[in-house]
C-alpha cells in the first residue's frame, strides 16, 4: 500500500446522553491510501455516520487523531476546518442535497465560490466540464427541482469535484435511487478513484460490494472487519 | 456577479408574499421618519424665514404717555438701537352673530413705512382708508366675514361701531386666530379715533443692530432706551422682549415635532423586531442548506455575509419608499403650516433627510437581524445537517400545570401551549414585537384620552362661566347684587388682575411677552378669599384663607419663572409700576392658565391704593352648557350696557377650552394618526410571525398527520398557539402601555400646560387591541394552518 492518505489513530467520540455518556466509535483505527474506493457498512445506530463526520472534518473526535492529507485535521479550527474541506473533500449526500433556487451549474460553481479556488471567469467553464463528466452537461442552467433522482445524485457529485479534492465522500448516495441508477452512480465513483480520487462510500447496498477495493464493517462503535473485496 | 450573490437574489425572489412584508416592515419606519423628518426641516426653515421676515421688534417699550412723532427720530439715532417705530395695541371685542370676542387692534403709524412686525399683503387696500381695516387672514373664519363685509367693534372706550374689512393680510408672527378664538385687525390712527379711543401711540417698538438673537442683550439696550426716555419725560411703563427669533408656537411644534420623531424611529424599530424575527425563522429554515454550503467550504463568516447581504437588499428596496414619503411630508408640513399661520415658500426637503432614512432603513434592522443572523450562521455542520424541521428538544417531565391545561381544556390545547413554549427565544421576539406595537397603539390613544380628561379640568378648576373685563376699575357693590338677581345665576364675585412682573433693583419691568399680549404674559389675580369661582389644583402649601394677609400662591407658569421659589419665600411684583411684596404660601397647577399669582383681593386692594374698586367679574350659571353660557352672557352684557359699565373683554370658559383644544388639535389627531399606523405595523408582524411559524412547521405537521392527526385537529392546534401567543403579548402589552403613557404624558402635559397629564387607560383602546389581537391571531393562523392540513401527508414530510 502506498503511504496513507488517511490516518484514523485511537479515535473515540462520545456524546452525554440522558442515560450518561454514549460511545460512538471506540478506539478506532482506519488507514485508508490514494485512489482507494472504500465501502464503510453497519447497521443504523453502528457508529458508520460518526466515522464519516469525523473523516469530513464536520465532527471532532473526543480523543485520538485524525490525519488527512497531512493535516491534523482535528486540531483546526471551525473556519480553518471550513476551508480546508472545501478543498480537499468532496461530499454527496444521500438526498443530494442541491440548492433548489440555483441552476446545476450554479450549484457546482458554489464550491469554488466559496473557496476562491479557480478565476471566476474560468468557473462556469470548469461546472460545465464536470457536468460533462458526469453526463448531465446539457442539464446544465436547469433548476434541481427539473431533474431527476439520478440526475441530480450526479450533480451532487460534480459539485463534490468542484475544487478537484482528492478525497470524496459520499454518505448513502444510492440509498434513494432505483437499482439501475444506483449501479451508474457507483460506476462513476469507480471511474473517479481509477482517475486518482480516494472514495470512501457508506452503504447498506452488498451487491455492489465488487466494486470496492476495501470495505469498513463497524458495530457498535468498533471497527469489526475491514477486508480487502477484489474487482 | 458571484454565486453566493446571485443565491441571495434568486431565494429574494423565490418568496414575494413573505420577503414583500419584510420589505413593508422596514418601509413604514422609513416612511414614517420621512415624513416627520422631512415636514420638520421644512417648517423649521420656513418658520424662521416666515417669522424673521416680519422683522419683529427686539422689544416692545410700553409708555405712560402718547408718543410724540419727533421722538422718533432721537429714538432712532440712539447708540445701539437700529430702528424704532410707534405702535397701539388695543384690545377690543368685536361681534359675530349674537356673541363677542376678543379682537387685537393694532394701529399702525404708516402703512407704506412700517419698520418691524410686519405682515404680507394678500389683497384689497394697502392702507386702510378710516374707518375700515385690513384683517389678519386666519380672522376671517373667526369674523366669519370676507373682505368688504362690515364688523361690528367696540374697543374699550367707545361704543360699537361697524369697521368694513378692506383688505386681507398674513402675518406670520401671529398665532392663527382661531387657534387664540381672537380677532386680528391693523387699522390708521384716524380709525382708532373714530372707534372712541385717543389716537395716540403708546408702544414704541425697537430692533437692536447688534447681538439681536440675545436676549440680554436686548434687555440691556431697551433698559439703556429707557432711562435716557424718562430722564426726558417719556416715562417708560413696562419693557417687553419675546424670546428672539423664535415664534409664539415654536417650542411648542418643537416639542410636538419630537414626539413624532421618536415615534417614527419606534416604528422603525418595530418594524426591525419583525424582521428579526423572520430572520431568525428563515434562518431555522436555510438551517439545511447552511449545513450544505459550509460541507462544500463556506465560513461562518462568508455565510454571516451571505444573510446580511439579503438584509441589505431588502432594506434596499424598503428604500423605494423614501421619495414618496417627502411628497406625504407636505401633509404634515401644511398641517403644521396652518397651525403656525406659516406661508411655506420652499417645499424642497433638505438632503441630510434622506441620508438619515437610508442609514436608519439599513443600519436599524441590520442591528436587530444581526443577532439571529450571526447565531444562525455559526451553526455547526453536524447540527446544521441533523436538522430535520422536527424539534429535537427533549421535553421535560409532565408537570402539574401542564396536567392542569390537559384537564381543563382538553390535549390539544395543552400541545398547542406546549408548542408556544418550545422555541423561547422566538416566543420572546415575537412577544416582543406583539408588546411593542400595542403599547404603542394603547399610548398614543390613552395619552389622547389624557388631553381630553386634563381639558375637562378647565371646567374643574374654573368654578366661573364667564370673565368680564372692564376699562377701568370700578365700584360693584349694587352690581353684584343686580347680576346676582339674573335668572340662572349661580354666583358673582368681583375680582382683579394686573398684568406684573418681577421687580428687579434699579432696572425696569421686563416681560417676555409678545405683540399679541397673550404668549409670554404674567399677570396677578386677586379675588376674594374665601372664592366660589376657582377649585385649583394645589400642588403644596395652601390655598388662600386669609383675607387681609400678603399671601401669594404661584401657578406651575408662574414659578416656571421664578424656578428656584420656595413656600415662605417673599416674592416682588410689579402692579401699575409699584413694587408690592407678596409671602409665597403654595403653588397651584393650573390648566390653560398662563403665569398667574393668586392673592387676596382684599391685600391687593391695600397695597394698589384701589380699595373698593375693581376691574373684573367671574360670574357662575346653573346650567353650564355652551348655549346656555352663551344666552346668558347676553343679558348680563346688556345689563352691564344699561348700568354704563365700560366692559373691555368677557371671556367664556368654554372659549378658553376650544382655544387650548385647537392649540393641540394636530398633536392629537397625529396621535391618532400613529396608533393606526402601529395597529397595522403590530398586525403586519403578528400575521407575519405567526404564518411563518406554522410554514416551517409543515414538516412536523406531515409526521403529526402520518400518526393519525386530522385536518381539523392540525387546524384546531396552530389557531390555540396563535392565540396562546397573542394573549401572551395582551398582558406585556399593557403593562408596557403603562409605562408609555406615564413618560408620554409627563412630556405633553409639561410641554402645554407645564404640567403631567394624568395616566389615563383607555379602555376603548384596549378592547380594540384585544381584538386586533384575537382577530390577527386567528387569522394569521388560519391560511396556512387550513393550507398545511390540506397537504398531503408525502407531501408535508418532502417540504423543505
Amino acid at each position: 500500500m502506498e503511504k496513507s492518505l488517511i490516518e484514523l489513530s485511537h479515535v473515540t467520540k462520545s456524546f452525554p446522553v440522558a442515560a450518561g455518556i454514549f460511545q460512538a466509535l471506540k478506539d478506532v483505527n482506519i488507514e485508508i491510501g490514494q485512489n482507494e474506493m472504500i465501502a464503510i457498512t453497519g447497521k443504523s445506530g453502528s457508529g458508520k455516520s460518526t466515522l464519516l463526520n469525523i473523516l469530513t472534518g464536520i465532527d471532532k473526535p473526543t480523543s485520538g487523531s485524525v490525519i488527512i492529507n497531512g493535516v491534523r485535521v482535528d486540531k483546526l479550527s471551525e473556519s480553518e476546518l471550513a476551508s480546508w474541506r472545501g478543498k480537499n473533500i468532496g461530499v454527496v449526500f444521500q438526498f443530494f442535497q442541491l440548492l433548489p433556487t440555483l441552476t446545476i451549474a450554479e450549484n457546482v460553481m458554489l464550491p469554488m465560490d466559496f473557496c476562491n479556488t479557480y478565476p471566476k471567469k474560468e468557473r462556469r467553464e470548469r461546472a460545465l466540464a464536470l457536468l460533462d463528466l458526469v453526463e448531465i452537461k446539457e442539464q446544465a442552467d436547469k433548476f434541481p427541482s427539473a431533474l431527476s433522482g439520478g440526475q441530480q445524485q450526479r450533480a451532487a457529485i460534480a459539485r463534490a469535484l468542484a475544487n478537484d479534492p482528492p478525497i470524496i465522500v459520499a454518505d448513502e448516495p444510492t440509498g434513494n435511487l432505483d437499482s439501475q441508477t444506483a449501479l451508474s452512480i457507483i460506476k462513476l465513483f469507480a471511474t473517479l478513484a481509477a482517475s486518482g480520487k480516494t472514495v470512501i462510500v457508506v452503504t447498506h447496498e452488498k451487491e455492489f460490494s465488487t466494486w470496492f477495493h476495501n470495505s469498513i464493517a463497524i458495530s457498535d462503535g468498533v471497527i469489526v472487519t475491514e477486508k480487502e473485496v477484489l474487482v | 456577479m458571484r454565486i453566493r450573490y446571485l443565491k441571495v437574489l434568486r431565494d429574494l425572489t423565490s418568496d414575494y408574499g413573505k420577503n414583500f412584508m419584510l420589505v413593508l416592515a422596514i418601509a413604514i419606519g422609513v416612511f414614517g421618519i420621512g415624513v416627520i423628518l422631512g415636514g420638520y426641516s421644512v417648517i423649521t426653515r420656513e418658520m424662521k424665514k416666515n417669522y424673521m421676515g416680519t422683522i419683529p421688534a427686539s422689544a416692545t417699550l410700553e409708555m405712560r404717555d402718547s408718543i410724540p412723532k419727533e421722538l422718533m427720530e432721537s429714538v432712532r439715532s440712539f447708540p445701539g438701537i437700529k430702528d424704532a417705530e410707534r405702535h397701539a395695541t388695543i384690545v377690543a371685542r368685536m361681534k359675530v352673530g349674537e356673541k363677542w370676542y376678543p379682537l387685537l387692534l393694532f394701529v399702525v403709524d404708516d402703512f407704506n413705512d412700517m419698520r418691524t412686525n410686519k405682515f404680507n399683503r394678500i389683497s384689497g387696500a394697502l392702507e386702510p382708508p378710516s374707518k375700515t381695516m385690513l384683517v389678519e387672514r386666519t380672522a376671517l373664519v373667526m369674523m366669519q366675514a370676507k373682505e368688504g363685509d362690515n364688523i361690528v367693534i367696540k374697543t374699550p372706550n367707545g361704543n360699537p361701531a361697524e369697521v368694513k374689512i378692506s383688505g386681507i393680510v398674513h402675518d406670520p408672527g401671529l398665532a392663527p386666530a382661531w387657534q387664540e378664538q381672537a380677532g386680528y385687525a391693523y387699522i390708521a390712527l384716524s380709525t382708532l379715533e373714530q372707534l372712541g379711543e385717543n389716537p395716540e401711540f403708546d408702544q414704541l417698538r425697537i430692533l437692536v443692530d447688534a447681538n439681536n438673537m440675545s436676549a440680554p442683550h436686548i434687555r440691556q439696550k431697551a433698559s439703556e432706551l429707557a432711562d435716557a426716555l424718562n430722564k426726558h419725560g417719556h416715562f417708560v411703563e413696562e419693557i417687553q422682549v419675546p424670546p428672539p427669533g423664535k415664534h409664539p408656537h415654536q417650542g411648542q411644534m418643537n416639542a410636538v415635532l419630537t414626539i413624532f420623531i421618536v415615534f417614527s424611529f419606534l416604528t422603525l424599530i418595530l418594524g426591525s423586531i419583525l424582521v428579526a424575527t423572520s430572520m431568525q425563522t428563515l434562518m431555522v429554515k436555510h438551517v439545511r442548506q447552511i449545513g450544505i454550503m459550509k460541507t462544500i467550504g463556506a465560513t461562518s463568516g462568508q455565510i454571516t455575509g451571505i444573510y446580511f447581504f439579503m438584509m441589505i437588499l431588502i432594506c434596499l428596496v424598503a428604500m423605494l419608499f423614501v421619495p414618496p414619503s417627502h411628497a406625504a411630508a407636505s401633509l404634515l408640513y401644511n398641517q403644521v403650516a396652518a397651525l403656525l399661520n406659516l406661508e411655506i415658500t420652499d417645499r424642497s426637503i433638505p438632503v441630510i433627510v434622506p441620508i438619515i432614512q437610508v442609514i436608519a432603513g439599513i443600519s436599524i434592522p441590520l442591528i436587530a437581524a444581526a443577532f439571529p443572523v450571526i447565531r444562525g450562521s455559526k451553526i455547526s455542520v453536524r447540527a446544521a445537517l441533523d436538522n430535520y424541521g422536527l424539534s429535537k428538544k427533549e421535553e421535560k417531565k409532565s408537570t402539574g400545570s401542564s396536567a392542569m391545561v390537559t384537564k381543563f381544556f382538553g390535549e390539544t390545547i395543552n400541545l398547542s401551549f406546549r408548542n408556544v413554549f418550545r422555541h423561547r427565544s422566538r416566543l420572546v421576539m415575537t412577544i416582543s414585537l406583539l408588546a411593542a406595537g400595542g403599547a404603542m397603539f394603547m399610548t398614543a390613544l390613552n395619552v389622547s384620552e389624557a388631553w381630553n380628561t386634563n381639558l375637562k379640568r378647565i371646567y374643574k378648576q374654573r368654578l366661573y362661566d364667564v370673565e368680564l373685563k372692564f376699562n377701568k376699575a370700578i365700584y360693584t357693590d349694587s352690581l353684584l347684587a343686580k347680576i346676582k338677581s339674573v335668572q340662572g345665576v349661580k354666583g358673582v364675585e368681583a375680582w382683579s388682575y394686573s398684568p406684573t412682573a418681577l421687580v428687579k433693583e434699579n432696572s425696569f419691568e421686563v416681560t417676555s411677552a409678545y405683540p399679541d399680549k397673550g404668549h409670554g404674559s404674567f399677570t396677578i389675580q386677586a379675588m376674594p378669599v374665601p372664592t366660589t369661582m376657582l377649585n385649583p389644583t394645589i400642588t403644596s402649601g395652601r390655598w388662600l384663607n386669609n383675607a387681609n394677609g400678603n399671601d401669594a400662591l404661584l401657578n406651575q407658569n408662574a414659578k416656571a419663572i421664578v424656578p428656584n421659589i420656595k413656600i415662605g419665600d417673599n416674592i416682588s411684583l410689579a402692579v401699575n409700576r409699584k413694587p408690592t411684596t407678596w409671602r409665597v404660601i403654595g403653588f397651584t397647577e393650573d390648566v390653560g392658565s398662563p403665569a398667574t399669582v393668586y392673592v387676596s383681593i382684599d391685600a391687593f386692594a391695600r397695597l394698589t391704593n384701589s380699595s373698593g374698586k375693581v376691574k373684573m367679574l367671574r360670574v357662575a350659571y346653573d346650567d353650564r352648557s355652551i348655549p346656555n353660557v352663551s344666552q346668558k352672557n347676553l343679558e348680563i352684557e346688556k345689563l352691564l350696557e344699561k348700568e354704563n359699565v365700560p366692559l373691555s373683554q368677557s371671556i367664556p370658559a368654554w372659549l378658553l377650552q376650544n382655544a387650548i383644544a385647537s392649540h393641540m388639535k394636530v398633536l392629537i389627531n397625529s396621535l391618532l394618526a400613529m396608533a393606526v399606523l402601529m395597529a397595522l405595523v403590530g398586525t403586519l408582524g403578528l400575521m407575519s410571525t405567526m404564518s411563518m411559524n406554522v410554514m416551517e412547521r409543515t414538516r412536523e405537521i406531515g409526521v403529526m398527520r402520518a400518526i393519525g392527526a386530522t385536518p381539523k385537529k392540525i387546524r384546531t392546534l396552530i389557531a390555540w398557539e396563535g392565540l396562546i401567543i397573542g394573549t401572551l403579548s395582551l398582558f406585556a402589552a399593557f403593562a408596557l402601555s403603562l409605562l408609555f403613557s406615564s413618560l408620554m404624558g409627563n412630556f405633553i402635559g409639561n410641554m402645554s400646560f407645564r404640567t403631567p397629564l394624568s395616566l389615563t387607560i383607555s379602555l376603548t383602546a384596549m378592547a380594540i387591541w384585544v381584538v386586533i389581537i384575537g382577530g390577527g391571531s386567528y387569522a394569521a393562523t388560519l391560511y396556512p394552518a387550513r393550507r398545511a392540513g390540506k397537504l398531503s401527508t408525502r407531501e408535508a414530510l418532502a417540504y423543505e
